[in-house]
């Protein structure tokens, strides 16, 4: 394997979740998407690190630091997106425009 | 074909098509089961590059935890037996283009910058990461504990029902 099937996996990857966080609506699809580009993140800077840096543990503590990050927005965002449904019994963002004047 | 190449492979199929499930299907179950297939495959990746700690780290966390998660606030929130709503044909074009682009960007950046491949395997990853963690980013280890307990907390606290004197 070459540095750059794994750097086109990670873009894959990032392309599929892009797409995902702009065109769904549900709240729950939006972050699946978003936590894709995360491990597509992780992907590129292990492989960076593995074969192309200097010292390749420093790849795994980023990619350790972003799976932590992640597993607490992931908290965060899904108590909210509860919250946010027993107010307004919908989790679709295009009805979540109360703020618009 | 050598092992690694062949879970390379596999790897990579699973993970392509797990996020195709993730964000494609209208189902939003059948989304987090593709999600957590999708990881499944990332961590296949990560064993090819030989860091099995990261690969047994990201299975726990996501498969277990965050997929797990994901299905609680589904049954808690969305309701499943309404019919979707249509998409919009125009959305769909919009966001593919975008998405083409950007992952298109990012793949040229990545390929076109001056990297000096280097060949050595990482060896004893579980090792090697808690010796970074606990010398070189120990503040880093620090805060990402504080974080996670404050989320932890700040999760009960958002979603805990309020008795009704205090009012809504």
């Amino acid at each position: 394997m070459t540095l750059l099937q794994y750097l086109s996996v990670a873009a894959l990857l990032f392309g599929t979740g892009l797409y995902g966080l702009i065109q769904r609506r549900n709240l729950v699809a939006m972050l699946i998407a978003l936590e894709l580009m995360l491990a597509s993140v992780s992907i590129a800077a292990m492989a960076l690190t593995t074969y192309a840096g200097g010292d390749t543990s420093v790849g795994l503590v980023i990619a350790l630091i972003i799976a932590g990050v992640a597993a607490a927005e992931t908290a965060i965002a899904l108590s909210l997106f509860v919250v946010i449904q027993r107010s307004t019994h919908s989790i679709d963002v295009e009805q979540l425009s109360e703020l618009k004047g | 074909m050598t092992w690694g190449s062949a879970v390379f492979v596999v790897s990579t199929v699973t993970a392509l098509l797990g996020a195709l499930a993730a964000v494609g299907m209208r189902n939003i179950f059948h989304n987090i089961l593709g999600f957590a297939v999708a990881m499944l495959g990332v961590s296949g990746l990560f064993l090819t590059l030989g860091a099995d700690f990261l690969a047994l780290v990201f299975i726990l966390v996501y498969v277990g935890a965050v997929a797990i998660v994901m299905v609680y606030a589904v049954m808690l929130s969305q309701p499943l037996d309404q019919p979707p709503r249509p998409r919009s044909l125009l959305k769909i074009f919009g966001s593919a283009l975008v998405a083409g682009f950007g992952g298109l960007a990012v793949w040229g950046v990545l390929r076109s910058a001056p990297w000096h491949p280097r060949g050595a395997p990482l060896r004893d990853s579980a090792s090697a990461a808690g010796f970074r963690f606990l010398t070189d980013y120990v503040l880093a280890f620090e805060l990402i504990s504080v974080l996670l307990v404050v989320a932890m907390m700040g999760a009960v606290m958002i979603t805990r029902r309020r008795a009704p004197a205090e009012g809504r």
